[in-house]
């Protein structure tokens, strides 16, 4: 048992944000191993779509198809349907968004690679700007009528200061609950596979019976659930950029309720 | 001793803060499904609203995870 301990212990460490040079971080700007990630996710998330319409047809063939497929995803399934018509102005914001989430979700399962989005600091950082981004846009779009929208019209007057405390406080949280989901999901699965991969390294040191099971259910396991993160990279992307359009689009239809 | 006890304040904060998002999570998709097998033809609002839902039911227990890390440093 203090076998398991220490390996979760040290599994543990290895995810911890280090230093570019091994060493602890120092300083609030210091760069560590997963800013290194976050800049390969940039500059994949650049290529992707500059390769995509370097040859730009009508009929996309191969690299341009793929690209057009994930564009009109999130053009039909998030921005039109959360959005209306009136949302495909943001549609570019939109898609660099979700490829951009994606690309750093995806970096994590590469073998030996870490995800981008695997520090609170990171994600936290996004929810702030969308939290500003969609405020911007609803003062832009609705002026100070914007601030009406944190009382509905109609609640009684005694109602009116407990409902505005609740809207402020619920509008405040939304950039933590952002950051903070796209980070449990990622920073837990990857707990979760490293467990199992520790189970069949305990297994192999001692080899028993009864530990060739475990190994042997442990790497099925391993397998499923390397499967289910890559499903729950893209279910992420797909939640943070459907919250951003359900945001933006709640800013937007400020004054008419 | 002090350590310990904290951990376990911070495991019974995830917990039992998870078992009420646990349940909305799984009535919003079993409710989705119920629509989507009346409906079919609305399967794709459904969905978009669906996962809407699921992500704000699922930000209470996300509440409570945040709250275990800071229990356990604290």
């Amino acid at each position: 048992m203090d076998k398991l301990g220490y390996e979760v212990e040290k599994l543990l460490h290895h995810l911890e944000p280090v230093g570019l040079d091994g060493h602890h971080l120092e300083g609030t700007f210091a760069l560590s191993n997963y800013t290194f990630y976050l800049v390969i996710a940039l500059f994949l998330t650049l290529l992707f779509f500059v390769f995509a319409a370097r040859k730009a047809s009508l009929v996309p063939k191969g690299f341009g198809n793929l690209a057009e497929t994930g564009v009109e995803f999130v053009r039909n399934s998030i921005v039109s349907d959360v959005m209306g018509p009136e949302g495909l102005k943001y549609l570019p914001f939109m898609v660099t968004v979700f490829f951009f989430v994606l690309f750093n979700n995806l970096l994590g399962l590469v073998p030996g690679g870490l995800p981008g989005t695997g520090t609170v600091g990171t994600t936290f950082t996004w929810g702030l700007f969308v939290f500003l981004t969609y405020n911007f846009i609803g003062f832009q779009k609705n002026g100070i009528a914007y601030l009406k929208s944190f009382i509905p019209s109609g609640t009684p007057w005694w109602l009116q200061p407990l409902i505005l405390l609740l809207e402020v406080v619920s509008h405040l949280l939304r950039p933590f609950t952002l950051g903070v989901r796209l980070y449990a999901n990622m920073y837990a699965g990857h707990i979760i596979l490293g467990v199992f991969v520790i189970f069949i390294k305990i297994v192999f040191d001692q080899i028993t019976a009864g530990g060739l099971v475990v190994a042997s259910l442990s790497f099925v396991m391993l397998i499923l659930m390397y499967a289910f993160e890559l499903f729950v990279a893209f279910i992420q992307a797909y939640v943070f950029t459907i919250l951003t359009a359900v945001y933006i689009s709640g800013a937007l239809h400020a004054a008419d309720h | 001793m002090e350590g310990s006890l904290n951990v376990l304040a911070a495991a019974i904060a995830f917990g039992v803060g998870a078992i009420s998002p646990a349940l909305a999570v799984g009535n919003v998709a079993g409710k989705a499904i119920e629509g989507m097998a009346r409906q079919p033809e609305m399967a794709g609002k459904i969905q978009t609203t669906m996962f809407i839902g699921m992500a704000l039911a699922e930000a209470i227990a996300l509440l409570g995870f945040v709250l275990a890390f800071v229990l356990q440093a604290a």
